[in-house]
């Protein structure tokens, strides 16, 4: 109970319970332990944002001269056809992995809430897609989908459900699906094991009193464990919503961004304009963008939700 | 009492249904890398006509070319090295993520136990700079990093990468030592305190041992993010010697002369440890982690 509800409830920074023996010592002390952190933190953050914010305004590229740009790479990006596909691109992934992954997610969770033979061997087989790089997922979904030699194909044709071989990669909105189906299997494992979690807290005795009221099964899920399991669905969903549009490792190896623009999100956008075209003004000035929109989607989430929900951001 | 039918189909229907969804491309990955290549390309598709084979993993570890590709066509005679460089790989993932792990200890545990236990000017304020310096998505602060790592001439080094990947674990591993720490009985510190001891040794000789498991898991869960990190490794890493798995298998898989059967048993060979972690990881990381009592 402590971990999982502690950690959605949020931080009470409350006061010590050792006493100091002296503010001016312990403050010295402290920075003292925890400086390395800070300075690690700090070196990779605050560095880097300023960097993006001032970059962006300049055409910034390691073959051409450095020159004061103003606002122009947000005009160029703005006005650019490829910036609004990889925008709709994103949204409709997101859309379409978050839902599922928080859904199957939660199904997992209670399938395995209550304990039955083998419970463990199945959490930890469950585990598995989210143990490995999202990288390696992308290949091995790759060889499910491969057009000519996928064991989906196969598979499908085996059972006679199909008798041509389907383009799952070649074709536009059949890419775009195989990348949600890898993107949802890389993610729900992780959102399984935090609700489930949650879900273990909850006391016993609410249980045994909705069953005294007359409320068993749904309704219980549903005046009990909805209820309980609400902080660390915000978490989960948030987290999943920065996922899922920072998402690029699983899609450079599954489609490359392909076929044409058809899976192109904009973290990979990101990535063709800085690393293909090395034009790095650009790229920072789609940074800036994609963390100014993720930091207003988050702001407007968090002004939704209970206040006690919003602590407990992983990875 | 019979027991109802959700019970004895839905439930473990549902479970295997998952079940297969979470191990089916482990599954196929597995299997294909150990078939010829002519197995998977004949439609329809015959994969254990053939027999089951070593070469593919032959090849990776000894270098002697597949039957495969010596009597095949002529694009197939061509063989990239590259996949020969996944062992190579997966031993520079590994330093890379154990030097994450041992860099969250030593910097993360005495951040935590200073905001767990301490108060201090700006304690508040650098507390909510280190966990929400992880809202920033990973793909705005690509070049400003690449630009410090080269800054720091550290480009290619894997130095570099494990300090990119502690800024990024730090803040988790901070975040539930806290929690951790303020599980443990602050009495026992106190008598210490009052016998003479100071932050540091409270730290060493009493924290640091109760809160094992948390420290274990946290661990884990660096090594993990690091081990698995694709964009940063990507960017900082050039040469084939210094690459990491993630980096290495996603170039080898873009590779056109690399058979769909011999990736499969490099791709094998780079999820093994991740295979054989996961009962500790579940056990120390996972369990830990979220219900607080190991």
């Amino acid at each position: 109970m402590r971990g999982a509800l502690k950690m959605a409830r949020g931080f009470e920074l409350r006061p010590d319970r050792l006493r100091p023996a002296g503010w001016r010592t312990d403050t010295a002390m402290a920075y003292a332990l925890a400086g390395g952190a800070l300075a690690v933190v700090a070196l990779f953050t605050i560095y880097p944002v300023g960097y993006a914010l001032v970059g962006s305004l300049y055409t910034l590229s390691p073959i051409l001269p450095r020159s004061f740009a103003g606002l122009s790479n947000y005009g160029l990006i703005f006005g650019s056809p490829y910036f609004g596909f990889a925008l709709r691109t994103t949204a409709v992934l997101a859309l379409a992995t978050v839902p599922a992954v928080v859904l199957l997610g939660l199904l997992v969770a209670v399938l395995l809430s209550r304990p039955f033979r083998g419970a463990t061997l199945v959490k930890v087989v469950i585990l598995l897609p989210w143990t490995i790089p999202a990288a390696t997922g992308g290949v091995m979904w790759k060889g499910v989908f491969a057009d000519a030699w996928g064991a989906l194909n196969a598979t499908l044709y085996e059972l006679g459900l199909v008798h041509n071989y389907i383009a799952w990669l070649t074709t536009p909105r059949l890419a775009f699906l195989a990348t949600t189906i890898a993107q949802v299997w890389a993610q729900f494992p992780l959102a399984a094991v935090l609700l489930l979690a949650a879900m273990q807290a909850i006391p016993g005795e609410l249980y045994e009193a909705a069953a005294l009221d007359g409320a068993g099964g749904l309704r219980a899920f549903a005046a009990v464990t909805l209820p309980h399991i609400q902080p660390m669905l915000v978490v989960v969903t948030l987290f999943e919503i920065l996922v899922a549009l920072t998402a690029f490792d699983l899609i450079f190896a599954l489609t490359g961004g392909g076929p044409g623009t058809a899976t192109t999100v904009l973290s990979y956008f990101i990535w063709a304009e800085s690393f293909k075209m090395l034009s790095f003004g650009k790229g920072l000035a789609l940074a800036a963008i994609i963390a100014g929109l993720s930091l207003v989607l988050i702001a407007a989430l968090m002004r939704l939700m209970p206040r006690e929900a919003l602590v407990g951001e992983g990875r | 009492m019979r027991r109802p039918v959700w019970e004895r189909i839905v439930f473990p229907g549902a479970v295997t249904a998952v079940m297969l969804f979470a191990l089916a491309p482990f599954l196929w990955v597995i299997l294909s890398g150990f078939l010829p290549e002519v197995a998977i390309l004949t439609v329809p598709p015959e994969w254990l006509k053939y027999g089951v084979i070593l070469d593919n993993y032959r090849y990776i570890v000894t270098g002697e070319v597949p039957r495969a590709y010596q009597v095949g066509g002529v694009l197939r005679r061509m063989i990239s090295e590259e996949v020969r460089a996944v062992p190579r790989a997966a031993l520079n993932s590994t330093l890379v993520a154990l030097g994450t792990l041992l860099l969250n200890w030593i910097l993360g545990a005495p951040a935590a136990y200073a905001y767990a236990r301490m108060r201090f000017a700006g304690r508040v304020a650098t507390f909510y700079f280190i966990t929400a310096s992880r809202l920033i998505p990973a793909a705005a602060l690509a070049i400003p990093y690449y630009l410090i790592i080269k800054q720091l001439g550290l480009l290619d080094h894997h130095l570099a990468l494990i300090l990119i990947h502690t800024a990024l674990t730090l803040p988790f591993t901070v975040l539930i030592l806290v929690l951790y720490f303020r599980t443990i009985p602050a009495e026992i510190e106190e008598s210490a305190q009052l016998d003479g001891a100071t932050r540091p040794m409270i730290l060493r000789r009493i924290v640091l041992p109760l809160a094992l498991p948390s420290l274990v898991g946290t661990g884990l869960f660096a090594f993990m993010l690091s081990y698995s990190e694709f964009l940063f490794s990507m960017l900082v890493l050039g040469s084939p010697q210094t690459r990491t798995l993630p980096v290495t298998l996603a170039s080898v898989s873009t590779n056109p002369d690399v058979t769909w059967t011999l990736l499969s048993a490099g791709t094998t060979l780079a999820v093994l440890p991740a295979l054989l972690l996961v009962w500790p990881i579940w056990r120390y990381m996972v369990r830990g982690l979220v219900t607080g009592a190991v």
